[in-house]
């Protein structure tokens, strides 16, 4: 009953797009996250043209959040002048918003919430704020909201001394719980599953030349759109990728996380500024608009894993899961589209694959979810090339992945994202 | 209750002040001790040396207990053991290294020692091979653990060889105890080699803190328990410990509520306002009564009855007792009275109401204490009903077997409660200092053995007495 029923209402991927990549504190710098989803989202509705009052509103995921307005979407949404009506909600789920917005927007349409949802995600380090020490917050609180007198002044200064650690501090990836920053979390998953520097910078190095081959043959055009910025003009191409990269280049970068380990700012990928926007619909609804959907969900799945233990291997059990929710095997899917937030993490992922003991201890199931084919995993490079703005990654991945299913003809295409907190996040894409 | 050497012991610049002056003070170290809920990763990120003598039987699971708990193997014997690891060590991305690969500055969390293919006098040359150069490597509050075959029904050599392991071990605890460590042995009944795992886990963890110097057998005798939960090990379980506003039952009643239980906590109506206020920040539920009053069993029965709608319990600790110290000569009678009546006829008298209430795989535990055991002077009456309650837990492990009921005591040593704090001051130093690690436990100690013992883990273990004595001098 249930199954007819989304049978007989399924939302479709009508169109995608994203901003160029660039390394945070470059071209992009001076677009706060709400900014660059609105430059997202104003291309998207440029390059489909469906009136504004067929849209029922935004749903976007965020990482750092602006704190004056953390509700991008409706930010969005009032920026570009969508109109009133076009509400707007924001989620995060660390490095996997963007999805969870996106599958957020599917459920609402194929649950009849809505017929039209734009969803996405964006984040700008270059803007993340710096925090003050709650001592400070504290104790000037009182002062700034009441009406100090001298002797208040004196009094929150006396407080204040000795003056140590009320400078704000530098802001860093770092697990909450475990206070690890997120490299140091992947150096130890190299060294667990044994993945050596050679195999990681072989990854990146795939993962450049893809990206600079699909750049190249001008596969990204439909899906970036140029951004008008207040220093820089118009920013047009993706900053990070290096189409000239070779093993001997990578090798000789050093270990950043670990002093004899294997992490370099070469197989990691880079801080960046960017967003990426997903238009949703109900398949009639794109049918009445005339419009050629092409992708649907047929499945996704998040979960949580130790974030003590393997921080960043939650795709080893979310895409099972989503596939065996698809009713599909790995060998079955035509493309896999893993976030590469470490060469060393996917490694450690599709290792988990490939294990047969790893299915028995951890999936329940006898054999081995599979080996990875190498020709089809990130086909045209993945995050360590393009570069990793938080929120806006899964749409990223969604919108190639959409596009490549339709223009390949293939069917399917299965996405998998790592996130802090130990989250794992995986979707199956199926060509509509 | 303020133990001053350990207090120094803390500080590291006085305890160096105090090395340099070479006083003849044995600093103790001060132990780690973990008093959080049960975790899966009970042994995360700990280097473990594992050493086997040959005709090893239980790498497997030694494998599967360490990578499961999130320990990093470090194998002596690549080539005997790199087998069994394989598989754990690939399902949870902790590859089995070669101890050689450890530089030789590396500190080692914990060795354990697969004694198992010890049958001769010869054979015993393997103890002084594997451990004689990882004692020293062995850190602080760190864990040495040998598994060994059970004495009994064999060659006189073979039992011979095999108790010898024991006196090995016992005196191993003595050395590694200066630093806080523990050595302690299990020994493994055949067909009980699938429990072995989560009593190795509690072993070589940070909440056996000051078990030490300690045989324990793993057995087959309690019906199986399939796939014990390791994380939340209470959840939706009912739990009653009498005693329990104070000292060790208080602990106890806080640690089983940690993983999940719903407690009753039982104290007599004097100690009303401790206990109700322990039971509301357990979510517990109090009940004021005498153990050894005449309705103690029927006021116990409607407490479960009103918690539990079928009037089923899942474990009793008969933690109440009391002390009435007095030579025997100058012991009143009433005095001998009282302390037979809490201390043993009470736990009696209740197991007999309260265990056709327990539920299959149930529990029941008693306290004993070292004194029952070396026996003590001024304790006649004391001693008495603590080595009484050792006879008690042996008879009713058995009786009870059948329907997956596990029965055992924990005997304390010198804890540190309101109790021993009232003993004389060089008495009371005496009992600290004579042991492996040179200080008193915590109440939490014993509640943490009574937590293991009582947690479908220790399916294994029934029908014994695990002492909590941080290696005391006195006892067998």
């Amino acid at each position: 009953m249930a199954k007819e029923e989304k049978k007989s209402r399924r939302a479709v991927i009508v169109r995608g797009v994203r901003t160029p990549f660039v390394r945070a504190f470059g071209e992009l710098t001076k677009l706060d996250s709400i900014a660059l989803g609105g430059a997202a989202v104003k291309g998207l509705l440029a390059k489909v043209g469906i009136p504004y009052k067929e849209i029922d509103g935004i749903v976007w995921g965020g990482v750092i959040l602006p704190s004056a307005a953390p509700n991008i979407a409706r930010e969005i949404a009032l920026d570009l002048q969508l109109g009133a009506e076009v509400e707007g909600m924001t989620v995060t789920r660390a490095c996997a918003s963007g999805l969870q917005a996106i599958t957020l927007a599917a459920a609402a349409i194929e649950r009849g919430e809505a017929d039209v949802l734009i969803a996405g995600g964006s984040d700008s380090t270059s803007n993340a704020e710096l925090k003050m020490p709650q001592k400070v917050v504290h104790t000037l609180a009182p002062l700034a909201l009441g009406k100090p007198t001298p002797g208040d002044i004196l009094g929150a200064l006396a407080q204040l001394a000795p003056f140590t650690d009320i400078f704000p501090k530098t802001p860093k990836i770092a697990e909450r719980t475990t206070g690890e920053v997120m490299g140091e979390s992947a150096e130890r998953m190299a060294k667990r599953n044994e993945i050596t520097r050679e195999a990681q910078d072989a990854f990146a190095l795939a993962s450049h030349k893809r990206a600079a081959k699909a750049i190249a043959d001008g596969l990204f055009d439909d899906e970036i759109v140029p951004v008008l910025t207040p220093d820089r003009g118009e920013i047009r191409a993706d900053g990070l990728v290096r189409a000239d990269t070779s093993m001997e280049k990578l090798a000789k970068l050093r270990p950043v996380f670990a002093k004899d380990g294997t992490l370099t700012a070469g197989n990691s990928s880079a801080l960046t500024d960017g967003a990426s926007a997903v238009l949703l619909m109900s398949e009639e609804k794109a049918k009445s608009l005339g419009l050629t959907p092409l992708a649907a969900f047929s499945s996704w799945s998040y979960v949580g894993v130790d974030p003590s233990d393997q921080l960043l291997i939650g795709p080893a059990i979310a895409v099972p899961r989503a596939l065996a929710k698809a009713g599909l095997e790995l060998k079955d899917v035509d493309f896999v589209d893993l976030h590469e937030a470490f060469a060393a993490q996917v490694l450690s992922v599709t290792k988990a694959y490939a294990s047969a003991a790893f299915a028995r201890a951890r999936l329940g199931r006898d054999t081995a979810v599979g080996e990875v084919d190498p020709e089809k995993l990130n086909v045209y490079g993945g995050s360590l090339a393009l570069g990793h703005p938080f929120g806006a990654t899964g749409a990223r991945m969604v919108t190639t992945m959409s596009n490549l299913l339709a223009r390949s003809g293939k069917r399917t295409a299965v996405l998998g994202i790592c996130a802090a907190g130990g989250l794992g996040a995986a979707a199956v894409l199926e060509r509509v | 209750m303020n133990d001053f050497l350990l207090e120094i012991g803390k500080n590291p610049q006085a305890r160096k002040m105090l090395g340099a002056l070479g006083l003849p003070l044995p600093i103790p170290e001060p132990l780690t001790r973990d008093t959080g809920p049960y975790s899966d990763l009970a042994l995360r990120d700990v280097n473990v040396a594992v050493v086997a003598a040959p005709g090893h039987t239980l790498g497997g699971e030694i494998a599967r207990a360490l990578v499961g708990a999130g320990a990093n193997p470090f194998l002596a014997d690549p080539e005997s053991l790199g087998h069994v690891f394989r598989e754990p060590s690939e399902a949870y991305g902790r590859p089995a290294r070669a101890l050689s690969s450890l530089g030789e500055k590396e500190k080692l969390g914990a060795v354990v020692f697969d004694a198992s293919g010890i049958s001769t006098i010869k054979d015993l040359r393997a103890l002084y091979d594997a451990l004689a150069p990882l004692v020293g490597r062995v850190k602080k509050s760190g864990r040495i653990v040998v598994l060994a075959r059970e004495p009994g029904q064999e060659h006189p050599e073979v039992d011979a060889a095999r108790a010898a392991i024991e006196g090995f071990v016992r005196s191993v605890s003595k050395e590694v105890g200066g630093k806080g460590a523990t050595a302690n042995l299990v020994r493994v009944a055949k067909g009980a080699e699938k429990r072995l795992a989560p009593v190795l886990r509690f072993f070589l963890s940070p909440r056996s803190a000051f078990v030490s110097g300690q045989p324990i057998v793993v057995n087959a005798t309690a019906k199986e328990l399939s796939e014990p939960p390791l994380v939340r090990p209470f959840e939706g379980k009912l739990v009653l410990v009498t005693g329990a506003a104070r000292g060790i039952g208080a602990s106890t009643a806080k640690a089983f509520a940690r993983d999940g239980a719903h407690v009753l906590l039982v104290d007599r109506p004097d100690d009303a306002k401790e206990l109700s206020q322990l039971a509301r920040e357990l979510g517990g539920t109090p009940v004021l009564v005498d153990v050894t009053a005449d309705e103690a069993s029927r006021t116990l029965i409607d407490a479960i009855k009103a918690r539990s709608p079928e009037g089923r319990l899942d474990v009793i600790v008969h933690n109440a007792g009391i002390t009435r110290d007095k030579t025997l000569a100058r012991m009143k009678a009433e005095q001998w009275d009282q302390v037979l009546a809490v201390n043993l006829e009470a736990v009696v008298r209740l197991t007999r109401d309260l265990e056709p209430l327990l539920r299959e795989n149930g529990r029941i535990l008693g306290l004993s204490s070292v004194a029952g055991i070396a026996g003590n002077m001024g304790q006649t009456a004391y001693a008495a009903t603590k080595a009484g309650v050792i006879g008690f837990v042996r008879a009713q492990s058995k009786r009870l077997a059948d329907r997956g009921i596990t029965v055992n005591a924990v005997a304390p040593g010198f804890i540190e409660t309101r109790m021993t704090a009232a003993i004389p001051f060089a008495i009371r130093e005496g009992a600290r200092r004579l042991s492996a690690l040179g200080q008193g436990g915590q109440p939490v100690d014993v509640a943490e053995a009574l937590v293991f013992l009582a947690s479908p883990g220790a399916q294994g273990v029934t029908g014994q007495v695990l002492r909590v004595c941080g290696g005391a001098l006195v006892g067998a």
